[in-house]
This record gives C-alpha cells, sequence and structure tokens, in this order.
C-alpha cells in the first residue's frame, strides 16, 4: 500500500466522527438566472436512464430526479411572480450524515458517504417499503410502481453508466455519482489522486443554458460553490427542518428566499 | 409380550429409526452437497479455445490485451478489432484459429466470449482504482487465468445467470485464495482490510 | 405401522440437519434473492470504448454546437459544444432530444407508398429506385403537359444548401412556387429592406446589450438563438449591478416577464403603439442621437422628394398621434410609465429594441416592426456593440450556374399561385398562408398539381389549420421527405424519408438573431438506423431522372461531395471543429450600412411611395388589429402562450420534453388554458374544471387553470399539443391551438400576423 494510499482514507475514518470528509459536493442554484426551460430535467433523465410512460401528468408517480418546480409570490395581476426551483436531491448531511432518508432505511440500500457528501440508493438493495419516500422532506425520492419501458429502438440509448431500475424499487438523483468515478478512474489511470473541479460535474450543471447551476466541492475554497454558497442572498430549502441540504440556492428577491422555508405571512426570516 | 422382547424390539426399534435417520442425512447431504450443485449450474464452452499462454508470450503481459482507455475505463475482454489486428490473416495451423478467422474475423461478428468474472449490472468496479493506484496484482480476482492453455468450462448459475467463479468453484463458499470467490462480501473484507471506504456508492451504481 | 411412520419422522429429521449442514437452503437463498435482482426484461446497456463527436444542432435555427456521447457505435447523450460562439456548452432539451428522433417512435423506416385513402395510414413499402421513378414519372408528365409551374415545394426555412436545392431543382424544372414556412423573419427581412435596404433578418448584439426592450419578444422562452438568448439573459443578471436591464412587454407573466427587471403588463397587440408612444417622448425631449438623425437618416424631418412633393415625417406623425396619453388608452399602459421607460432608453448606453411574439416563429406587421426598430434608430444603437445589425452570413462557394431549358424558362416566368412578388405583394417572397384562401376560394391563378414538403409540418402548424388541410388535400400529390409520421407525412402520397439530425450531414448558417458570423457542421455520428436516403440525395436523383436540361444543373454525385464543394476552404474547419467563425467581423459602417437608394437609414420608406395609399402608410404606425368575431359573442382574448418544454414547430416534443410539463399545462389528455381568477368569477369558471373554449374557428374542451399573472379578460393556450400523429407518447394529448387561431392578413405583407382571436369560455 503506498503511503498517500493512506491520506485518501482519512476522510473515511474522519467521517465516522464527523463531517470531516475528503469532498462535500454540493451544489448552488442561481434562481435569479435559471429560466425554468426544463433542460436540467431531460439532460437527468438522458443521463440517468430515467424512462417514461405515455401519461406522465400525475407528478406523484412521474420519476423526475431532478424537477423544476413553480412559485407564486400570491399576489394578484399585475403584481404576479414567479419563479422556478430546480430540485434535486438535497444530499442531506442532517447531523453526522444522518440525513432523513438514510435513517429510516430498514434495508440499508441508502447511506451516507462520508468521502463524498453523497447519499447513495442501490437499487437492488431496495425492496421497495418507501420509509425514504415518507421521510423526505423534499419529494426528491420516486417509487417505480411499473417496470420501465423502452419503446421501438430507444433501448439503445441507454447509458451503462447508469443501471436502469425494477418495478418496486426507489430512486433518486445521485449528483451523477458514476461521473464522479469516472473523473476518478482518469485521474487515477494518470496516476493522479484528486480530481479538479471541471472532471466532475453533474449533467444537469453541464446542461444548463442559462448557466444558472454550479456544482463543486463546497469544503474547497477554490470551488466557485464555496464562495457563492456564503452569499447573503444564498439559502437552503426548508433549511429550520435541520436536514443540513448541500444544495443552495441564490435569489435576490426576498420573497424567494422566505419561500424556500415556508415563513408565514408575518414571520421573520431569519 | 416379555420385558424383554420389549426391550429388544425397543433397541431394534431405535437402531432402525437411528438408520432412517442416517439415511435422511446422508441423503440429504448428498443433495445439498452433491445434486444440488449439479443442477444449478450449467455448462458452455467458450466459442474458441483460447490459450492465454500462447498470447501473454507473444504479446508480453496482460496489458498487452486487456489494456486501459485514455479516459481510465478498462477495455476488457478484446473486442474482435484487437483480435484482427493479429490475425487478419492467420499466424499458424491451430484449427481454433482458423475457426476464428472463419466465422468471426470474416464476417466481422464479434466473438461471443463468456466472461467469467462477469458482475451484474448494478456492480461499478474500477480497475484503475485497484491496478493503478491500489497496485493489486490481476492475479489476485482472476487467479491463474494468465497461465492458463486452454479455455475453462464456462459454468453459470440457472437462477441468478451469474458465472459459476463469482460465488467460486467450491459450494461451501470456502476460499482459501483472493481469486476463489468475487462475491460483494469478499470486496467488502478487503475494502475492510485495507481501510477503504465501503460505502454503497463505492461499488454500486 | 408405527415404526413407519417414526421412521419417516426420524428420515425427515435427518435429512433437515443434512440439508443444514449443505449449502443448499444458503446458497438458494442467497441465489433467490440475486434472482429476484435481474429480470430479464430489466435492460442491461452493453458497455464499451466512449467516443465523443462534435455536431451541430439542427432541430431548430438556433444553431447550437452539440456533442454527442457514443458507447461503441450507439449515441446515448447530447451535450453542449464547449466553446462554440452559439452555445458554449450549454443545450436546451429539444437538442437532447435527437436522440429520440433517432431511435424512438414514428420512424419510418423507408420509401412509403400511399396505399390507403389520404391520411388514414395504410402504406405500401417500396424500393428506393421505385420511389424516385414514381415522382419523376409525375413530374415528367406535368413538364410535357406545359403544367410544370403547378409543382411546388415547402421547406421549413430558405436557408442552407438544403432549401437552396429544393430553389434549384424547381427553377431548372420549371415552376416559380418555392415556399418557405412562414416565420418572423419573412416580416423582419421586409421591414430591414424598407428601413436599410437590406433583403436579410435581423442580428442582435444581446451580450453587450444594456438596456433592452423586447416587444412580446419571450427571450428566455425559445426566442431567437435559445441557448444564447438564455447565455445573455444570464450576463445581464450578472451585470444587474452595473444597470444592465431587461424591460418586457407583454400581456401574460412569461418566463421572461418573470425575469425581466420591469414587466409592463399591456393589451396583446398594441406593442407597437408603445414603442411609438417611447419615440414620441424620446423625440419631444430632444434626447434622441442627433448626429446620426441628422447624417444617416431619410424621413425623420418631413421630406420633399425629387418630385417637390412633401411628406410628413417620422417626427411630426409621431408627435401628432403617439402622445403618451393617447398610446396609454391604446395600450393600457400608464402615461407615467411610458415617459420613465423612454427616458431610460435614451440615457442608457446599449439600448435595444427586440421584436418578435413568443418565441418569435411567426410573422409580425411589417410596420410594427418598423416602428419598433425606429427605437434602435432614435438611440442609434445601429451596427454598434449592443445594438441590432443584419443578420450576417457566411460566404460560400457559389455554385455552377443554372441550366433552363424552354420548358423551365416559361414555367418560372409564371405567376406564384401566392401572389407573392406580383403587383398584389410585391415585397413578399414567399406567402403560404395565402394558399387556403386562393385554392379553396378558387381564385388563385392555377391549381398546384404536386407539392414536396421538407422541414415544415403545414397540416399541423398553421394557423386556421383545418383550412391549410382542407387546401393541401386538393393538391393531387404530395411528396413528405420527413423522417418521422408527421401529420403531413401522414397526408403524402409518397414518402422518401430523410436521415434523422444525428445520421445525416448539413451545413447550418448563422442562427437567427446572431450578431456574428458562424457556420456549423452537422454531421453523421451514427450510421443510419434504417432504410433512409439524405434528402438532398433524393433531391440530387430526382433531378437526374427527369427530361430535358434538369439534370445539367445537377453536377454533383452526392450531397456531401456538393456540401464540401460549397464550403470550400471553410470544410476542413468546420470538420475538425465543428464550426467556423469570423473572429474579426465588425458591421458596416454608418457610412456604409444602408443599402437604400438614399444611402440613409429610412424612417419613411420611399419604397413604398409609389404603391402607398397615402403618404402615411411609409411610416412606421400602428394600425388595429381587426379580430374577426363579435365582442359579445366573443368576449375575451385568446393568445397562445409558448414554452421551452413544448416544441410547436415542425420538429415535435419527445416524450422526456412532455414528461416535464407542468399538470397545470396538461392532465391526462386535457389542455389547461390560463385564465386569471377574475376572469373566472366574471365568466362562472372554476379552477381545475372543463370549460368549452370557442372562437371564431373552432370550439375545444379545455381545462381551466387560474394563474394570477394574466391579465383579466385575456386567455393563454399553450402551444405545441394535439399532435393527431406521431407516437403515443404524443397523439392526441391536449388541443392544437391552431385549430383555434385564424388568419389575419398583413396589408403591406400579406403574410398571416395573427397573433390572437377572440374567445369565448363557458364552464361545461
Amino acid at each position: 500500500m503506498k503511503e498517500e494510499h493512506k491520506e485518501g482514507v482519512q476522510g473515511h475514518e474522519g467521517g465516522a466522527h464527523g463531517h470531516g470528509e475528503k469532498y462535500k459536493f454540493g451544489m448552488v442554484i442561481d434562481l435569479d438566472k435559471c429560466t425554468g426551460c426544463g433542460s436540467c430535467m431531460v439532460a437527468c433523465m438522458t443521463e440517468n436512464n430515467v424512462p417514461y410512460k405515455k401519461n406522465e401528468t400525475n407528478k406523484l408517480d412521474s420519476i423526475t430526479w431532478m424537477r423544476v418546480f413553480k412559485a407564486t409570490n400570491g399576489k394578484p395581476y399585475p403584481d404576479t411572480d414567479i419563479c422556478y426551483f430546480p430540485r434535486p436531491c438535497m444530499h442531506c448531511e442532517g447531523e453526522h450524515g444522518h440525513a432523513p432518508c438514510v435513517s429510516v432505511c430498514p434495508a440499508t440500500a441508502t447511506d451516507y458517504n462520508y468521502e463524498t457528501g453523497i447519499v447513495s440508493q442501490i437499487y437492488t438493495r431496495c425492496f421497495g417499503c418507501r420509509y425514504c419516500m415518507a421521510a423526505c422532506p423534499y419529494h426528491a425520492r420516486y417509487f417505480n410502481w411499473w417496470d420501465p419501458v423502452w419503446p421501438d429502438d430507444t433501448k439503445e440509448s441507454l447509458s451503462p453508466d447508469v443501471s436502469p431500475r425494477m418495478r418496486g424499487v426507489v430512486e433518486k438523483c445521485s449528483f451523477c455519482f458514476h461521473r464522479f468515478q469516472g473523473a476518478r478512474d482518469k485521474a487515477y489511470a494518470e496516476g493522479r489522486r484528486e480530481i479538479t473541479e471541471n472532471e466532475y460535474q453533474t449533467a444537469c450543471t453541464q446542461a444548463c443554458p442559462a448557466g444558472a447551476i454550479v456544482f463543486g466541492d463546497l469544503n474547497n475554497p477554490e470551488h466557485k460553490v464555496h464562495e457563492l454558497k456564503q452569499s447573503p442572498h444564498a439559502f437552503r430549502l426548508l433549511e429550520r427542518l435541520g436536514t443540513n441540504p448541500k444544495v443552495y440556492y441564490h435569489s435576490t428577491r426576498s420573497w424567494v428566499r422566505r419561500a424556500g422555508d415556508n415563513y408565514l405571512t408575518n414571520e421573520r426570516s431569519k | 409380550m416379555s420385558a424383554q422382547d420389549e426391550r429388544t424390539k425397543t433397541a431394534g426399534s431405535s437402531a432402525v429409526l437411528l438408520i432412517c435417520f442416517l439415511v435422511g442425512l446422508g441423503a440429504s447431504l448428498l443433495v445439498g452437497w452433491v445434486i444440488f450443485p449439479a443442477l444449478l449450474y450449467s455448462e458452455k464452452e467458450q466459442p474458441i479455445d483460447f490459450s492465454h499462454v500462447v498470447h501473454v508470450d507473444a504479446v508480453g503481459d496482460c496489458e498487452g490485451c486487456h489494456y486501459f482507455r485514455d479516459d481510465g475505463s478498462f477495455s476488457g475482454i478484446p473486442d474482435l478489432s484487437n483480435c484482427a489486428e493479429c490475425h487478419e490473416e492467420a499466424q499458424g495451423e491451430d484449427p481454433e484459429e482458423l475457426k476464428m478467422i472463419q466465422e468471426y474475423i470474416e464476417p466481422g461478428k464479434e466473438i461471443p466470449w463468456m466472461v467469467y468474472s462477469r458482475q451484474p449490472d448494478c456492480v461499478f468496479f474500477s480497475h484503475a482504482a485497484h491496478v493503478k493506484m491500489g497496485e493489486i496484482e490481476c492475479k489476485a480476482c482472476h487467479g491463474m487465468i494468465g497461465e492458463s492453455e486452454h479455455t475453462d468450462t464456462y459454468e453459470y448459475n440457472i437462477l441468478t445467470g451469474y458465472s459459476r467463479n463469482i460465488w467460486g468453484k467450491n459450494i461451501s463458499g470456502l476460499t482459501s485464495n483472493t481469486w476463489e470467490s468475487m462475491k460483494m462480501g469478499d470486496c467488502g473484507n478487503c475494502h475492510d482490510e485495507h481501510g477503504e471506504n465501503n460505502a454503497c456508492f463505492v461499488c454500486h451504481k | 405401522m408405527s415404526l413407519g411412520r417414526r421412521g419417516f419422522l426420524q428420515f425427515c429429521l435427518g435429512a433437515g440437519a443434512g440439508i443444514t449442514f449443505s449449502p443448499l437452503p444458503w446458497k438458494l437463498m442467497d441465489d433467490s434473492a440475486i434472482w429476484t435482482q435481474n429480470w430479464p426484461w430489466t435492460p442491461v446497456p452493453p458497455g464499451g470504448e466512449v467516443s465523443i463527436e462534435k455536431t451541430a444542432c439542427t432541430l431548430c435555427p438556433g444553431g447550437c454546437g452539440i456533442t454527442v456521447r457514443k458507447v461503441k457505435d450507439r449515441a446515448i447523450k447530447i451535450e453542449g459544444m464547449k466553446g462554440h460562439p452559439i452555445n458554449d456548452g450549454g443545450v436546451c432539451l429539444l437538442g437532447m432530444s435527437a436522440l429520440y428522433k433517432l431511435y424512438g417512435g414514428a420512424r419510418i423506416k423507408g420509401p412509403l407508398k400511399r396505399a390507403g385513402k389520404r391520411g388514414e395510414g395504410k402504406w405500401e413499402q417500396i424500393p428506393w429506385n421505385a420511389a424516385i421513378a414514381e415522382i419523376s414519372k409525375e413530374l415528367n408528365q406535368k413538364r410535357q403537359d406545359g403544367l410544370s409551374h403547378t409543382v411546388a415545394s415547402m421547406t421549413g426555412t430558405d436557408r442552407g444548401t438544403v432549401s437552396q436545392l429544393f430553389k434549384r431543382l424547381l427553377a431548372a424544372y420549371g415552376s416559380p412556387n418555392v415556399f418557405t414556412a412562414p416565420s418572423l423573419q419573412d416580416s423582419e427581412r421586409l421591414a430591414l429592406k424598407l428601413m436599410q435596404g437590406d433583403y436579410a433578418s435581423a442580428g442582435y448584439d444581446l451580450e453587450n446589450a444594456r438596456y433592452v426592450v423586447s416587444f412580446g419578444a419571450s427571450i428566455i422562452d425559445g426566442w431567437g438563438s435559445p441557448v444564447r438568448a438564455f447565455r445573455a439573459h444570464t450576463r445581464w443578471a450578472e451585470k444587474a449591478a452595473e444597470g444592465a436591464k431587461l424591460v418586457q412587454v407583454e400581456a401574460c407573466l412569461s418566463n421572461t416577464a418573470a425575469k425581466a427587471d420591469t414587466w409592463l403588463t399591456i393589451k396583446p397587440g398594441t406593442e407597437a403603439a408603445l414603442a411609438l408612444g417611447l419615440a414620441h417622448v424620446i423625440i419631444k425631449e430632444k434626447s434622441y442621437n442627433k448626429a446620426f438623425i441628422r447624417d444617416y437618416c431619410l424621413g425623420f424631418e418631413d421630406w420633399q422628394d425629387s418630385g417637390g412633393t412633401v411628406h410628413k415625417g417620422f417626427k411630426q406623425s409621431v408627435l401628432k398621434e403617439y402622445s403618451p396619453d393617447a398610446v396609454s388608452r391604446i395600450t393600457g399602459v400608464p402615461a407615467d410609465r411610458i415617459s420613465v421607460i423612454a427616458r431610460e432608453f435614451a440615457q442608457a448606453k446599449g439600448a435595444l429594441a427586440v421584436w418578435g411574439r413568443g418565441k418569435g416563429t411567426r410573422p409580425m406587421a411589417v410596420h410594427d416592426i418598423m416602428a419598433i426598430h425606429a427605437l434602435n434608430a432614435l438611440v442609434a444603437n445601429i451596427n454598434k456593440p449592443g445594438g441590432v445589425t443584419v443578420l450576417p452570413d457566411v460566404t460560400t462557394v457559389p455554385w455552377p450556374s443554372l441550366v433552363q431549358d424552354d420548358i423551365a424558362k416559361s414555367g418560372t416566368k409564371q405567376p406564384r399561385v401566392d401572389r407573392a412578388g406580383t403587383d398584389a405583394f410585391p415585397l413578399s417572397e414567399s406567402l403560404f398562408d395565402q394558399l387556403p384562401k386562393l385554392i379553396k376560394g378558387g381564385t388563385g391563378e392555377y391549381p398546384l398539381s404536386v407539392l414536396l414538403v421538407h422541414g415544415a409540418n403545414p397540416y399541423y402548424t398553421e394557423h386556421d389549420r383545418t383550412a391549410v388541410a382542407e387546401a393541401l388535400d386538393r393538391i393531387p400529390f404530395i411528396v413528405s421527405f420527413s423522417s418521422r409520421m408527421d401529420e403531413t407525412a401522414n397526408h403524402a402520397d409518397l414518402i422518401l424519408p430523410n436521415h434523422t439530425s444525428l445520421e445525416r450531414y448539413e451545413d447550418v448558417p448563422t442562427p437567427i438573431s446572431s450578431s456574428l458570423p458562424v457556420m456549423s457542421l452537422s454531421r453523421p455520428v451514427v450510421s443510419p438506423q434504417c432504410d433512409t436516403r439524405h434528402v438532398g440525395d433524393s433531391l440530387i436523383a430526382i433531378a437526374k431522372s427527369l427530361d430535358g436540361s434538369v439534370a445539367e444543373s445537377f453536377p454533383w454525385d452526392d450531397y456531401e461531395s456538393l456540401l464540401k464543394a460549397t464550403l470550400g476552404d471553410k470544410w476542413s474547419v468546420l470538420e475538425k471543429e465543428g464550426y467556423w467563425k469570423d473572429e474579426g467581423y465588425t458591421p458596416a459602417d454608418w457610412s456604409q450600412a444602408f443599402r437604400n437608394a438614399s444611402g440613409k437609414f429610412e424612417f419613411l420608406a420611399t419604397t413604398l411611395l409609389a404603391g402607398a395609399k397615402s403618404a402615411k402608410d411609409c411610416l412606421p404606425q400602428y394600425s388595429r388589429a381587426k379580430l374577426k368575431g363579435e365582442e359579445f359573442m366573443y368576449p375575451l382574448i385568446l393568445i397562445p402562450c409558448e414554452s421551452m418544454r413544448l416544441a410547436d414547430g415542425p420538429v415535435a416534443n419527445s416524450p422526456l420534453m412532455t414528461k416535464t410539463v407542468a399538470d397545470t399545462v396538461l392532465k391526462n389528455d386535457d389542455l389547461c388554458v390560463e385564465v386569471n381568477p377574475k376572469t373566472a368569477i366574471a365568466h362562472g369558471l372554476t379552477d381545475e374544471r372543463m370549460a368549452l373554449l370557442s372562437t371564431p374557428k373552432g370550439k375545444a374542451k379545455v381545462k381551466i387553470h387560474l394563474f394570477d399573472g394574466i391579465q383579466p379578460g385575456v386567455v393563454a393556450i399553450p402551444t405545441g399539443l394535439g399532435h393527431t400523429a406521431y407516437d403515443d407518447y404524443l397523439k392526441g394529448k391536449g388541443v392544437n391551438s391552431n385549430d383555434l387561431i385564424g388568419m389575419i392578413e398583413d396589408e403591406a405583407s400579406g403574410l398571416d400576423i395573427a397573433w390572437g382571436s377572440r374567445a369565448s369560455l363557458k364552464s361545461i
């Protein structure tokens, strides 16, 4: 075992006691730039072999790892305003990795990776009890009520990097973890241990035509997300639940920031 | 009926009962250890009888055919195009080589190799991490395949479709060498021993 | 007896003990668990070497560079091309859908000949040579009969080598009837021709503009080159602290309006009046660029022509008719807001007025565009950084000269059947939307006998769709080159399927609204999956099979060699990089910019003087739209509502795009229309309940969706649904808005400029 190999392990060991992980991947989504076009959703679905049905209008059973929600300020015409919230999995850290979904899984089909801060979902291990879906306050988890159907020759466009799911299991956004694996493989093959910011980007980040999504290591001061998350206009969804999510949002509009945490009309923001 | 008779009869029946027990035990052990494995695994022969020895001699090492691509991914079993680089025309007079040229290279059909170490789709395995960074030898997982002169019969589990090499040739699951089985537990144990991350996404996709 | 039973029990006990100490139960348990994880019907995508191929997207006129990720020979993902001057890595959901067009449903797998009634969907598969023979027999016959001019073609665009091939085929064959699907560019070219002397569409330096007033153009809902517009908007958001601003003029709170710094709510269809109102304030306060107006403009002040007649200038006309109060009455925009916006516009650096309703795919009134463009002239933001310019085209190698025999010559001299370029509409080049009226009314010069359709889907995309379909049904022979079974292909007599965008070569000229000359190359990244043929190759084959001199105009062996010859020295760059751009390009200086006879920017379009009904017709002006129907029957105004998530042009949605559509737009198969809660109260409508939407053109059952962001009295209908063709993932979902909106003819151009319709909504 090489000496520097040991260093790579530290994150894991540190992680057992707290969030001393090597990486802490996260996202900052600029809601002032997001146009609500939905490209991130399609990029995500093609990247991750997410199937489609003939009727996807029942949004409760429509699987969208990344979903763009629309919020309005509730004011009448012409003072109405709308804002889109792209919602991937928040990869909640909770306290020491106790994400709401991870704690309740009886099958250990989902865990918190202390090396990356990413919450996994292992389809072959999941037996479909859906406790995690009940526990997730962001509705980021989806259940496969049916086996996927790939019509005509569309199976040809499936990616070998992500395993297609079967009926009866839960799935969710993985921050395109296979891209992390791919980037690390390349680094290893070149004799490097570290990957650069550009080498690992999620499909939604890469596709976003407005450049609204920024992805990187929240712990690394050289990554853009590190600074962006500290903006006074940055916030997280339902922050007061203590889920400690790793997806940050940015908006200069105060009603949008308040909408992010269900503040009551007369309640004071934090 | 006398007590003596009674005892003899009891002893006799106990012996018979013991025999019944032993017959049951023996039969079930036979079923469990011999018949069940024979039923569970089916056999197939590889399309071409391939000699690793010949190729390692000619190419030099494993990486000549099983190489890393520029993006760090591992090529695994060579494509037909790799084979055709040397075997566009026959190198010798081996009937297996001629068969490969006639049946696969000339019509441009990929050779349907059966991979002894094929893991299911939900597994992500990084050769780069293990071979390049971990400096683990091919042998540690793949055993002495590089020294084989003929292809082994490919055995597969009729329930799961897995290659027998995943569970290991020994039906008991007991192994004495690291390459004798490739189950998740084997991966996990090795990761534990070396203090490596055992989070789900490290090996699953 | 009892021993038998006890013996059996002992046997079982022994067997039980033995089994426990054998691998059977434990292995079986493990294996059955694994068995449930590997259903044979769950696909296992095969791995292999990954490659990335550069190409360009041809699914909309946006012209983005894309890369296709392939595993061996399977295309698995489409991404934006980093460094491409238009999209620099970004990609939209339609662009990513090219995979579905390649592998998905409704693909036409080989040449088809109609077997049943038209539109019935019964086809006979025929070989390619029979298909070409079929069409050449038809075309040769028409030539012999002296009816070559009754053959027409319709393409989705008139730019690029493929549409040029159609044009050439018809010219060599002998017909003037080359149609292009109507677009904003048609009217924009006329406006720019009149004001600047260039028959060219507009390019905008969006990235450097700092104060943008968009007159209904949905900058971030798919207008222009969508990804580029998105990126420009992002730049404005980043420069907001430095005063970058977007003002959106629109009746409903579109995504663009929501993201704009100012949303000016306006009565639908009155945008030009507002533009003139802004002009009024700028002129009155003398905050226009005086040097530019003095030295490079004509018709700002009153103007005396060579004959001595004095024509009223733009200044007088605007000052007299478009005071903020007058404009406020027309548009509903408060007068003080008009003044504020006008002042900001005049003072801003890089102030830009942008036109085009929604995605900007439909024509507008030429005078409306002139009114909006006049604002750019007032602040002299023409051919300047952050300004408007004429769309710069990339030069290519000219083709060998056209050969026309006598039949071709006399055929092309016939008047066009749509009257474009005739005395009726002297300025226009193609007026497809005139056809239904002419063909149906029998007033056309002559009936069309053959229609070749490529890259267009008139059976779906045109307003008053029923009338269009009726008119097209009268053409005896329709040939479609579509690669998927769209509405028009479904009504064709012969289909010569084209390769899909990922299987073929094609040049992608400068994308619309670009201010930089960019050429991209779309190329085959996978081998053809079906028995299809490049439309260019089909055309060359057809030409070569025709009598007379037609073949002589087509000296190329195939489309690829034609394309290589046309792109000349740019080919190698395009092959390597995927795009070519003219780095050093700067728009012409003002002294060279205007190519009118006057050499100046003409507020007063002198070209129109001869034919104008009144001198006023030559000036930018607002005229009230004549909507069909009576207000008491149709008290509401219906406007189309376009979205990135619904492709409404000749390329339709993929299932994944439709999946992103909100359930407040499409619920099961029901289309939802947006109405203000106030409208709902006034008309007795309930949220999420069905209602009957009626217009003078048709009726449809729709679902009510209450939305505060829409003007009371206005109903917004989503576009891009209501398909009757394609596969089950699209067919039969929602309503086609084109069924409900009728044509409104622009007097100046003859183009269909409908932006909406009168309508009524009744709860059912």
